[in-house]
């Protein structure tokens, strides 16, 4: 029961894959710290935009999408933790990894991911976004 | 499979001005040499190997707090405890080479250079000379390996052999590789063989890495289209024809397409084959003020070992095989 003014609460509740398990502790009206997974992320601000990459842009969809081309390239268990917020290097991709995760995607998304962009994913949601992004160009 | 013919040596704990800085536990570091300039060391760990939860907790207490919040967020136990033993690889490594002062492991900073390489952030105390180390981490989830060298650059790459390529090799080949690079690939019939050079080309290559991490570049800052690696054998550059990476005794070269002059005569490259079960990519800048030093064969000293617990150094032993590029063991 977080009370949130302003567009920060939309995100919020659009946000599935991320936000799911966790407890809000609200440690003044104007600022709320999100435990997740065990970390806390910085205070949102309601008069400031997010300081944290809540990220409306990607669709929940893509995110599973991204999540399930991942836990099969790195052969994760089907019940293993991955979410938007999981970075590659901390479930274990390397650079091969990367790069088999991005044309696994490029297959799946019919898109065509440039050398340079593929560098900046660090996380599934990075992925998510770009894919989203890169879909809308070729629509 | 392999045997080991090195020496083992076991280390007992033994008290000498080490000990107070340590974990009571820890026994105290073996010095080793420096390499000589024309030296490259290479230590590596097999994870299979140290299975004792409290030398892995031993190992934990020598890192940062940042190192250990970075082991924390891995998933997994293998992931972590690789991620363990890289760090308690590098911090013990660096702190027996000898020097004029003891170092002690845990109080190794480092700092990352302005491309992110990862570099020893020597805290200078009075008149103290840092000695002029550098080094490199890789690692699989089965094997830890940091290379050293003095003076130059070292950037190294590690790859399980058997691991295997979702996608088509081609199709990665006709992405990731150059042009003449993709020809070699696909006129390997073979497909065990096509996987084997591929892997071998990766390791060299985009993992490469080795390459670019000698630089104390990114990943980025080297387009991987924009140059071979190819043996060059010895007596005249044939370009329709070029041998697979299979020549032990000629040169790897790195030409670039963009700019032919700049980045080939620069670097050693060798390639190994590591504890029958990787192949490790190590590439040192060729240090020019050595007279003669040029056309040298890399000169390579290897040890496996347990960081705190043995060494053995198996250079010269079916635990280190060259593959390509000119090596030569001690």
């Amino acid at each position: 029961m977080a009370s949130v003014a302003g567009t920060t609460s939309l995100c919020m509740t659009s946000m599935s894959c991320s936000l799911k398990h966790t407890q809000g502790r609200i440690s003044s009206v104007n600022s709320v710290s999100l435990p997740i997974n065990g970390k806390s992320f910085p205070s949102l601000r309601s008069r400031s935009a997010p300081r944290f990459r809540v990220s409306c842009v990607a669709k929940p969809e893509t995110v599973k999408k991204v999540c399930d081309i991942v836990k099969k390239q790195l052969a994760l268990p089907e019940d293993s933790t991955v979410t938007g917020e999981s970075k590659f290097a901390a479930l274990g991709a390397d650079s091969l990894d990367t790069v088999e995760i991005v044309m696994g995607l490029e297959e799946e998304f019919g898109i065509s991911v440039e050398e340079e962009s593929a560098q900046s994913i660090l996380t599934v949601q990075d992925a998510a976004e770009l894919i989203e992004k890169l879909m809308e160009k070729n629509a | 499979m392999f045997s080991f013919l090195g020496r083992r040596v076991n280390f007992e704990m033994n008290l000498c001005c080490f000990q107070r800085n340590f974990s009571a536990a820890l026994p105290s570091l073996v010095p080793v040499s420096l390499p000589s300039k024309k030296e490259t060391h290479l230590w590596y760990v097999l994870p299979d190997e140290v299975n004792s939860e409290t030398l892995l907790n031993q190992y934990l207490e020598i890192l940062s707090p940042y190192e250990k919040e970075s082991i924390y967020r891995k998933h997994g136990h293998q992931l972590k405890k690789s991620a363990l033993l890289a760090r308690a690889l590098v911090r013990a490594t660096i702190a027996r080479y000898q020097t004029n002062c003891q170092i002690n492991p845990r109080s190794l900073k480092f700092r990352k250079n302005i491309y992110g390489k990862p570099e020893v952030d020597w805290q200078n105390d009075d008149d103290w000379c840092p000695p002029p180390l550098h080094f490199n981490i890789s690692h699989t989830s089965s094997l830890v390996a940091c290379g050293v060298t003095v003076d130059v650059p070292i950037g190294i790459d590690v790859e399980e052999k058997q691991r295997r390529i979702k996608n088509n090799i081609l199709a990665f080949a006709k992405r990731y590789f150059s042009h003449e690079e993709l020809q070699l690939l696909a006129s390997i019939a073979d497909p065990e063989i096509q996987h084997q050079e591929f892997i071998k080309l990766w390791t060299l290559k985009v993992g490469q890495e080795a390459y670019v991490k000698a630089l104390g570049r990114g990943f980025s800052a080297a387009p991987f289209k924009t140059f071979t690696i190819w043996t060059r054998v010895e007596t005249t550059v044939n370009f329709q024809h070029f041998e697979a990476l299979d020549s032990e005794a000629s040169e790897i070269v790195v030409e670039s397409s963009d700019d032919p002059e700049n980045l080939t005569n620069n670097w050693k490259f060798a390639l190994l084959d590591l504890a029958g079960s990787h192949y490790a990519a190590i590439c040192v800048e060729k240090d020019n003020s050595i007279g003669g030093e040029t056309n040298a064969p890399m000169s390579l000293a290897v040890w496996k070992t347990i960081p705190f617990v043995e060494d053995e150094r198996v250079s010269g032993t079916g635990a280190v095989v060259a593959i390509s590029g000119s090596v030569k063991q001690f």
